[in-house]
């Protein structure tokens, strides 16, 4: 058995529109050991959604279409398997959250019904026992078991997504995808929900994979950090590396761009200009044309991502030079 | 030398804004007072629901005040009627949240743009406001390019450069913002808000800045106000709320914002516990009761707390604070 519940290799997601092809991921490798959170970070538009349902097998299709790659999901490839073995592996094997609580419950049917439906259907028990164990898992989730019998619009945001998470770990899933969990909600709700998510993946000895554009969010809950942008990973490593001794200028252009509580006034640096046409890649690095560092050479190849030491892995040209370090770094 | 004074732009005292509900009156403004000063920012902090929205389109009497009193540039506007009002809004603009719902669709960024001049009749002939309108987009960062597109070819960020344009198209003195960078990403978020910072340098405007998120208002605000259902808990200047915040509210708030900071010494997070409240028919007692831990016997039988004055300019709305 292998050390990561997730390896994605090499993958390829097109979207086939009529005004033309929408390159949304452009071979990407990430893998996710077993018990660890990855966050996967990036701006809207990088192809983060995009990853978490290739995982599911759920991109759209058409127009969506997995052009080569592989999926490795606890060993068996998600993109060889059969409807019905998909079938068996969403939910049981792999759950989603995903951002909007409102959208993903059905308003129509009570909290409870809802959370004990995947009980009955994935692991094939009565509905009266189901429901009991909607009940627990509720309570599991700091809601009260009567509320069972309520309908998602009687409950606030924060409830809504607690339902949620609920449901996603009804079948005790080894990895949970979870699509900007908290951005829908207020910090205090946030501070709750990512407490209540931290401790029970550590408890149930899962694996996430917490997709979010927020530094903070990652710093407080992920052993690992994926850096996305148009579609490809920029830099990957713990926490500690990609925070503590930043690699790639994309990155150092985001931590750059956040307010800082502490020093108040100073000018902003944001990075310039605007995330490329995903339907009109630029050629070679596709930061490049944001980039302050950016050399000719950067646009002529994508840049493979290299190893910076132990786990820390970057995809930028620049290091070529092996005396190039960021501004970040180059202060101390 | 003595600090210059500034001139006291706004006054709002005792704002209160009910809505009548099947229930009871709901209080989405409780008793809210501050004053502004010119080319200075205010920030309003809360949770959703807190008022701090109705706060800010009450002030430029979007919806019609309750009660309390209002004073713009010295002027009493809390009766002022619509037409009366018409001229003022010249004077105080609001920049809204949604550059995707706050567009007319049909209307090209020439016309969006050019739409409050021809409204107010500040300039007359085509040519003029055609001028006026691309000095605006250069004002915003908009490149002229852009004049005769429509709001869906164009991203989150150059909408919001075309709300914001919208918003000083009449040479306004007092802008509120409500929530202006939450629906953009943080790069493009820090292009606008240090756009706004640089408007307010240049040309001195009183920016009302109305957000959930609390490292944008420290960043960005003066002073500032957090609200809790409908009331003020807490105002002082920026440095000194973060510094030291009294009202356990804030410093619960403070403690949720998670810090993109790996490593290091971290203080323990302090999680407030349950949710906000409904703001419909509530008792005359501190509001934030229920989810208080500093929360004493004295604070069930004791009625809703008023702002006391800690340390000049600090003031807060707990009994428990000495």
């Amino acid at each position: 058995m292998s050390d990561n519940i997730l390896e994605i290799k090499d993958l390829v997601v097109h979207f086939e529109t009529d005004d033309g092809v929408v390159h949304a991921i452009n071979g990407l490798d990430i893998s996710i050991p077993r018990e660890k959170t990855l966050g996967l970070v990036g701006e809207t538009g990088a192809g983060k959604t995009t990853t978490a349902l290739s995982v599911l097998n759920l991109v759209p299709n058409p127009p969506g279409k997995i052009k080569s790659g592989s999926i490795l999901l606890d060993g068996k490839d998600v993109l060889q398997m059969s409807d019905s073995e998909l079938e068996a592996m969403r939910g049981n094997d792999v759950a989603m959250i995903f951002q909007d609580p409102m959208t993903a419950l059905n308003p129509v049917m009570t909290i409870g019904d809802q959370i004990a439906e995947s009980i009955e259907l994935h692991q094939h028990i009565s509905a009266k026992e189901s429901f009991e164990k909607a009940k627990e898992l509720l309570k599991m989730v700091g809601i009260a078991e009567n509320r069972a019998y309520d309908y998602p619009h009687q409950f606030s945001g924060g409830m809504r997504q607690r339902a949620v998470i609920a449901i996603a770990l009804a079948c005790e899933p080894k990895l949970l995808l979870a699509d900007e969990p908290t951005t829908a909600l207020d910090v205090t709700i946030q501070a709750q929900v990512l407490t209540l998510m931290k401790d029970l993946i550590d408890r149930r000895h899962m694996s996430m994979l917490l997709i979010t554009h927020d530094l903070g969010v990652v710093a407080e809950t992920c052993d690992d950090v994926a850096v996305m942008y148009a579609g490809r990973i920029v830099e990957i490593g713990t926490a500690d590396e990609v925070f503590n001794a930043t690699r790639h200028p994309y990155t150092e252009g985001l931590f750059n761009s956040l307010p800082n509580l502490h020093e108040r006034g100073e000018e902003l640096i944001p990075i310039k200009g605007l995330m490329p046409d995903p339907m009109d890649l630029p050629q070679g690095c596709a930061f490049a044309p944001r980039c302050s560092y950016a050399t000719e050479a950067c646009t002529k190849a994508v840049p493979e991502l290299r190893t910076m030491g132990g786990t820390h892995y970057v995809a930028c040209s620049a290091y070529d030079n092996p005396s190039f370090c960021l501004r970040r770094n180059a202060n101390g | 030398m003595a600090e210059k004074q500034n001139k006291v732009l706004l006054e709002v005292d005792h704002l209160t804004k009910y809505f009548n509900t099947p229930r009871g009156p709901l209080h989405a403004v409780d008793g809210v007072s501050f004053t502004i000063e010119e080319g200075k920012t205010l920030g309003i902090v809360g949770e959703s629901g807190c008022g701090k929205s109705t706060t800010g389109r009450t002030i430029i009497k979007l919806l019609e005040p309750t009660g309390g009193k209002i004073l713009f540039e010295g002027q009493d506007i809390t009766g002022y009627s619509r037409s009366r009002m018409r001229k003022l809004r010249t004077e105080m603009t609001m920049i809204f949240q949604d550059p995707f719902s706050s567009l007319d669709p049909r209307q090209s960024v020439m016309q969006l743009i050019s739409e409050p001049i021809r409204e107010h009749h500040l300039l007359h002939g085509k040519e003029a406001i055609a001028r006026r309108t691309l000095e605006l987009m250069d004002i915003v960062g908009l490149a002229r390019r852009f004049v005769n597109s429509y709001p869906h070819e164009l991203d989150g960020g150059r909408r919001q450069r075309i709300g914001i344009a919208r918003a000083l198209a009449v040479n306004p003195k007092l802008v509120v913002c409500d929530e202006p960078v939450s629906a953009l990403d943080v790069s493009i978020q820090a292009q606008i808000l240090n756009l706004l910072k640089q408007l307010q340098k240049d040309i001195g405007l009183t920016y009302i800045f109305i957000t959930h998120d609390l490292s944008v208002v420290k960043y960005f605000s003066d002073d500032i106000a957090v609200m809790y259902l409908g009331q003020m808990v807490e105002k002082a200047n920026s440095d000194e709320l973060f510094a030291r915040p009294l009202h356990p509210y804030t410093q619960a708030l403070l403690s949720a914002i998670p810090i993109p900071v790996v490593g290091g010494d971290k203080k323990p997070r302090k999680l407030i516990r349950g949710e906000i409240t409904s703001p419909v028919n509530l008792p005359d007692q501190c509001r934030f009761l229920k989810r208080c831990d500093e929360c004493q016997k004295q604070c069930e039988s004791a009625k809703n707390p008023e702002l006391r004055e800690m340390t000049p300019g600090h003031f807060v709305a707990c009994h428990c604070v000495n």
